[in-house]
């Protein structure tokens, strides 16, 4: 029997991860969100002022652990942020419980990463996965593109989010490379299937901010679904395919600004590298200004090193370039409910300035 | 009245590069003209960790540099309705200092630090703070920014950008001012070891924490003087030499060190180690339990106390005397 190995939770695409972890030769542990006994372990256990992902993260692998899986994995990092000693404050932790789950690491000690040297793959099945997770990534991409512009135009509410779903479960049977395309040419199709009121010029918001708020549903309460099921278009920040396509250069899928350009972008407001993704957002509150957004959605745990010192510039970005800034700061406590009232009342305001004529005005000033 | 106008509000040249030409450049008036500029600097985070640098850095270059006065409960009280309100406490008495500043100099002083130590990073908020002042605290005031990134260039290279291009001394000037200020530096940390080697010469109890938390008046001092007042011996973690430090695995510089420091305790000399951490420091959240499990693993008794705007001086006082009072039982056996 092969053993089991849990996997850290991405959102949607933790489906492109478990296709690659299969093809490893370990039987994948994974969900696309953190469930709410996970949460709840990963509180008790972990320091109280850590930030919240890593509290996601070490439920997320006790919750593992008591359903018997014998593996973990564990992403590194190298920038300034907490991210970096996740994976050693991990294991620390999961150690001093007195847990038996083996914490792996993916590299920087040595040509193999750790977890490589333990399952030991065959390179061809291996290259397989990959190509086949890469796909697979591409795919959600799309999926999530569409899901954003028709949950903001469809009939009947929550037609697209059940479809999102089925596409995902869908998307996680299939094990080739080349029926992961084929669905892929289907998924825009499927999308176009639902009634959507064609007049309709919904808000435009961007979601910026750290990653696993932006993807994990049960860390943003579901801000996504929130802000499309009030007939708001979003713009999520975070592709994992335009993402690594602009970090590793490999082109996959959606084009994205490549961290130069952004640098370029955020330059006259931050002039160096945070760590995270704090330059990315400030450069796409920039960007999103000059596109015409209504506002942009800044998400991010709460006392979030790098996210939280760039605020002042983002507050003066959306004073010099009009365009509001929504600060929404998540911990264990932010209750759904809270969420959406500071959401309603400020797509309230947006609404107003809309009527006002005071949005889609083109950037004022130089930059 | 001296007249200046901005100073390099956008000193595009310095700090990462893309590549490509500045997208936006003001015009780069320099200090030319008038000498004995007065420069604020606010008493916080780079002060600390290059002690008596920058003064002397300043004065010798014929400016008349203008320290902030020690932090208060006035200071963070000044800066509580302005600052961010999700930011540290550090943070927060930063903002405060540059408060107090304004008004009262020509410019201020705000650094970017990203590296202090080769291949070493810092806490992020450093890598913003320059950017951050300019929008939030310090809108429209002159502001003399530097960018220390040890990785890139040396302090001495740094200083000699600042010295030539933003304050525009000859190169002779220059070169004296640098070299003073870093042996300035280099004093006032052997006097720092000079002064600990005298004090404490029995067992006594290591104080953790950053160098602005621990030479700060409103954070550590409330610690230090009741310690004085239970009669213990208190060694301040010292972060003199930190350009020669040894490998690990943790990035940020300071914590490297404490790591070090804490794995190579002489159990025989320390009696206990007090961690001073400040509420929303992201990064002591992430090390106080890695330094807890050090502390475990040699024996040596470990507290961690956290300071927040509101902390009260009767908690601290209580909990000092808790942990002062358990490890001198547990000495003679009184409790077992």
């Amino acid at each position: 029997m092969k053993e089991r190995l849990a996997i850290p939770n991405l959102g949607n695409y933790t489906v492109a991860l478990a296709a690659m972890v299969d093809g490893m030769g370990a039987e994948p542990w994974w969900s696309t969100y953190t469930h709410d006994h996970a949460m709840s372990l990963g509180i008790a256990a972990a320091p109280e002022s850590v930030c919240l992902p890593f509290k996601a993260h070490l439920g997320h692998f006790l919750e593992a652990d008591e359903a018997g899986v014998e593996n973990a994995m564990m992403v590194n990092s190298i920038g300034a942020c907490r991210l970096n000693y996740y994976r050693g404050m991990l294991d620390d932790t999961l150690k001093d419980m007195g847990r038996k789950i083996r914490l792996f690491g993916l590299g920087f000690d040595g040509f193999k990463p750790p977890v490589f040297r333990y399952f030991d793959p065959p390179i061809i099945p291996l290259l397989r996965a990959v190509f086949l997770g890469i796909e697979k990534i591409r795919t959600i991409d799309t999926i999530e593109i569409q899901t954003a512009f028709t949950r903001a135009r469809e009939l009947n509410t929550g037609e697209t989010s059940l479809l999102t779903e089925h596409c995902l479960s869908e998307l996680c049977g299939i094990d080739t490379k080349k029926r992961v395309q084929v669905f892929h040419k289907t998924v825009r199709e499927r999308f176009k299937a639902i009634a959507i009121d064609k007049n309709r010029d919904p808000l435009r918001v961007g979601l910026i901010g750290e990653v696993s708020l932006l993807r994990d549903r049960q860390l943003n309460r579901n801000l996504e679904q929130i802000l499309g099921h009030r007939g708001v278009e979003t713009k999520n920040f975070f592709l994992l395919g335009g993402e690594i396509g602009n970090n590793f250069g490999i082109s996959m899928g959606y084009k994205q600004q490549t961290a130069r350009q952004l640098a370029l972008v955020a330059r006259p407001y931050l002039g160096c590298e945070v760590g995270g993704h704090a330059r990315d957002s400030v450069a796409h509150t920039i960007h999103c200004a000059r596109e015409g957004f209504d506002a942009m959605v800044h998400v991010c745990p709460t006392g979030c090193m790098p996210e939280v010192s760039i605020r002042p510039i983002l507050r003066k970005v959306s004073e010099d370039m009009n365009i509001p800034v929504l600060e929404l700061s998540f911990d264990e406590h932010t209750c759904a409910l809270g969420v959406i009232t500071r959401v309603e009342a400020f797509l309230d305001i947006l609404q107003n300035r809309r009527r006002k004529g005071l949005t889609k005005a083109k950037s004022r000033g130089t930059s | 009245m001296k007249k200046i106008g901005i100073i390099s509000l956008s000193d595009r040249k310095s700090g990462f590069q893309t590549g490509h030409a500045s997208t936006r450049r003001k015009t780069n008036i320099l200090l030319k003209g008038p000498k004995n500029v007065k420069i604020g600097i606010p008493r916080a985070f780079y002060y600390h960790s290059y002690p008596g640098l920058w003064e002397c850095f300043f004065r010798r270059l014929g400016h008349e540099p203008v320290v902030s006065p020690p932090s208060t409960q006035a200071t963070l009280h000044k800066a509580s309705a302005q600052t961010e309100t999700e930011g540290c406490l550090p943070q927060k008495l930063f903002d405060g200092h540059v408060l107090s500043l304004i008004g009262k100099v020509d410019a201020v002083f705000v650094a970017r630090i990203i590296s202090i130590v080769k291949k070493y990073n810092c806490c992020p908020r450093f890598g913003a703070l320059l950017d951050a002042t300019r929008a939030g605290i310090a809108r429209g005031v002159p502001l003399i920014p530097i960018e220390i990134n040890e990785t890139v260039a040396p302090l001495s290279k740094t200083l000699m950008k600042l010295a030539r291009t933003t304050l525009g001394a000859d190169t002779k000037t220059a070169k004296l001012a640098v070299k003073e200020a870093i042996e300035a530096m280099a004093q006032h940390h052997r006097e720092e070891a000079r002064r600990q080697r005298e004090q404490t010469p029995g067992k006594r109890y290591l104080l953790l924490g950053h160098p602005y938390t621990l030479h700060d008046h409103f954070i550590a001092d409330p610690m230090i003087k009741k310690m004085a007042q239970l009669q213990v011996p208190v060694e301040l973690m010292s972060f003199a030499g930190s350009r020669h430090i040894k490998p690990g695995d943790i990035l940020w510089c300071v914590f490297n060190q404490m790591y070090h420091k804490l794995h190579e305790l002489d159990t025989q000399t320390y009696a206990g180690v007090i961690q001073i951490s400040t509420f929303n420091c992201g990064a002591d959240s992430m090390m106080a339990d890695r330094f807890r499990r050090v502390c475990r693993q040699k024996g040596v008794p470990y507290m961690l106390l956290m300071m927040d705007e509101h902390t009260g001086k009767a908690g601290l006082d209580t909990r000092l005397e808790a942990f002062v009072d358990s490890l001198s039982w547990q000495k003679t056996g009184k409790a077992s």
